[in-house]
């Protein structure tokens, strides 16, 4: 989907400049400066970074599920309710209804006592109101949506009885027992083998297609990002240093982060170029360098850019970076 | 003579009340000094079990285990003999290998300690040198693991693991637990110490992209067994083991192109109940009659002098 054919209507989320500071023994600390992202139906979003970036943080924000004490700043605009400014009361008919959310590890998402019936039909009665009948049927319908093999002799069966990959199918079925219009996916892949890795890829990606599903995939890797995301948002040091469609932004990245990222990574197809990493350590939030947060790990940097943080400025039609200097800008586009 | 030998190394873990799982079944794999051998393969394969085994830190059920043509004592209550501290371990996650109230210096110097007692400016001097030859400052010896981000932490088990002087390193999934950059960082600086210091090194990792990237040659595991073996590239450019072939089909590539690759059918079989015949059957997109009932041997490839070893019966010569 362009940005052009996105249309109003299909916004699902739309944040504005999202701040979030978490209390420290000190001043507290800024762990996300000013982000914005956009979700539409039927899109894939992915929110890139290593860890400090404020990747999590982002995600925690949207779910409700930030630590005591954290206090959010602008807007997080979902189907008309402003999500920085739900009750706790409100975040229960919110989250887990309106918005699901998958996590890394299925093994602790899943309650390990309870049968996989229980576990999505619970949810399922509690937010839909259905009869114990309706939801065994509406559990069954969703085993088979992500594609168990045997949906209905399964609903008896427990976590530790599936491998990895299928416990991460029965994590997104829960997620989707209320029909969300928003699915929040924090790291889906990472702690799955690489040979099941694709099948939960592709499940999610049809998902999002098949039932207009807007999904926000938060991860650090960017082959993940490459299969999945339309979309890409690139984080640093609790900015988006770099966003545009993946394709375009991961054949010619513009930001010397999003850069850096790319060449730290062994290339399958040129097994015989060296790997480049960025030199130094990723900064963390509490110790941020001044100006643009890269700059003592950059090498285009420029005695600028350690006096002003850079604007995310919009590059192309449909892409925006934050580096002033724009050392790949000349080229190709 | 081979730095690190095994031979035939079966590894059984008993259960209570339940089936013994054999999670290493015979293994026979070497390691040359300044060599780097990638050992790959998903979850529940036995490559991490393999890597202790190798390592002494636990026993084989059967075969053995050679460290410079003498077999290594399995670690127990006595003190390992001093000639086995030579063999060195690093681990996925720095944080749980270094100890957060000492310094970095000092869990340093024990290394060199147990190598031997030499006078302390001679051992700050050695610890200096250690944390340069890791990347890191000399001056971090007089810090705490807290100071540092993952990938500095791997450096300084690293430095740590280096102290001992040893002939071998068997790291397991080293740089699995750190950032994307430090990734790139902590497996160059691997690679290039191997090649220097002439170490040899077992890298264990699920990870085929970065194995490709560092390893000489590549040890394909599954269920416990090796399915394939061979020099790194040419195993990469032509896998002939249907299940290596699969692992190098899943590796995802950041490069917009938005392939997403087959999924391999199935789950890796119960390592307490492996499947008869070959051990990858219930899974392999060519499997044949014959390969659910005899299991297939490690043998050389035919006609393919490149030292290629595949458990296949596709490849009978």
């Amino acid at each position: 989907m362009t940005a052009a054919a996105t249309t109003l209507t299909d916004t699902v989320l739309e944040v504005e400049r999202l701040t979030i500071d978490l209390p420290s023994k000190g001043e507290p600390i800024r762990v996300v400066d000013g982000v914005d992202i956009t979700v539409a139906r039927g899109q894939v979003l992915g929110i890139a970074g290593e860890s400090g970036s404020g990747k999590t943080m982002t995600a925690l924000a949207l779910l409700g599920l930030l630590p005591s004490g954290a206090v959010t700043g602008g807007r997080a605009d979902f189907l008309g309710k402003d999500l920085l400014r739900l009750t706790t009361k409100q975040w229960r008919a919110t989250r887990g209804d309106q918005i699901g959310v998958v996590f890394q590890d299925p093994m602790t998402a899943l309650h390990p006592m309870l049968s996989i019936e229980r576990q999505l039909t619970e949810h399922v009665r509690r937010h839909l109101d259905l009869s114990r009948h309706d939801a065994r049927d509406k559990a069954v319908e969703l085993l088979r949506r992500v594609q168990l093999p045997d949906p209905v002799g399964s609903l008896r069966s427990y976590p530790h009885q599936f491998s990895g990959g299928m416990r991460q199918r029965i994590a997104i079925a829960v997620a989707l027992a209320c029909d969300p219009q928003l699915l929040i996916a924090d790291e889906p892949t990472t702690a799955l083998d690489v040979t099941v890795q694709a099948g939960v890829l592709r499940l999610l990606k049809q998902l999002c297609e098949s039932i207009g599903l807007a999904v926000i995939v938060v991860t650090h890797d960017l082959g993940v990002m490459s299969t999945v995301a339309d979309h890409l948002s690139v984080f640093y040091a609790g900015r988006i240093v770099e966003s545009g469609p993946t394709r375009e932004l991961l054949r010619g990245p513009r930001h010397p982060y999003t850069q850096g990222l790319l060449d730290s990574l062994p290339h399958p197809e040129r097994p015989d170029q060296p790997l480049v990493p960025i030199e130094g350590a990723p900064a963390t939030p509490a110790n941020r360098p001044s100006g643009c947060a890269l700059h003592p790990r950059c090498a285009w940097a420029e005695p600028s850019c350690s006096q002003q943080v850079p604007e995310l400025l919009s590059i192309s039609a449909s892409r925006l970076s934050a580096c002033p200097v724009d050392p790949f800008g000349g080229g190709e586009r | 003579m081979s730095v690190l030998e095994l031979h035939d190394v079966s590894v059984t873990y008993h259960r209570k009340h339940l089936p013994d799982v054999t999670a290493v079944a015979g293994v026979t794999l070497t390691v040359e000094r300044g060599q780097i051998v990638g050992l790959v393969g998903e979850s529940g394969c036995g490559k991490s079990t393999l890597g202790r085994a190798a390592s002494g830190l636990l026993a084989p059920s059967s075969g053995t285990v050679l460290f410079e043509g003498e077999p290594v004592t399995p670690l127990g209550r006595a003190p390992r003999p001093a000639r086995e501290r030579r063999i060195q371990m690093v681990f996925q996650d720095p944080n749980s290998s270094l100890n957060g109230r000492r310094k970095i210096g000092e869990q340093i110097a024990d290394g060199l300690e147990l190598a031997q007692a030499m006078p302390s400016k001679q051992r700050k001097a050695r610890v200096a040198e250690l944390l340069e030859m890791v990347g890191l400052d000399a001056k971090a010896a007089e810090r705490y693991p807290h100071e540092f981000s993952g990938g500095q932490r791997q450096r300084i088990c690293i430095a740590r693991a280096l102290s001992a002087d040893p002939s071998v390193i068997i790291a397991d999934e080293p740089i699995s637990a750190l950032d994307a950059s430090a990734q790139a960082q902590i497996a160059n600086l691997l690679h290039d110490l191997a090649k220097q210091l002439d170490v040899g090194l077992l890298f264990i990792s699920h990870d085929l992209a970065i194995v490709r990237h560092i390893a000489d040659v590549v040890t394909v595991m599954y269920l416990g067994k090796v399915a394939e073996y061979g020099p790194t590239a040419s195993v990469w450019d032509q896998p002939l083991h249907p299940y290596s072939d699969a692992l190098i089909g899943a590796v995802l590539h950041a490069d917009g192109s938005a392939d997403m690759p087959e999924a391999l059918p199935g789950d890796v079989p119960d390592p307490a109940d492996p499947p008869a015949g070959c051990r990858f059957q219930t899974r392999c997109p060519a499997v044949m009659d014959r390969c659910r009932v005899d299991e297939p041997a490690l043998v050389p490839v035919a006609g393919r002098a490149n030292g290629r070893t595949v458990a296949c019966w596709l490849h009978e010569s």
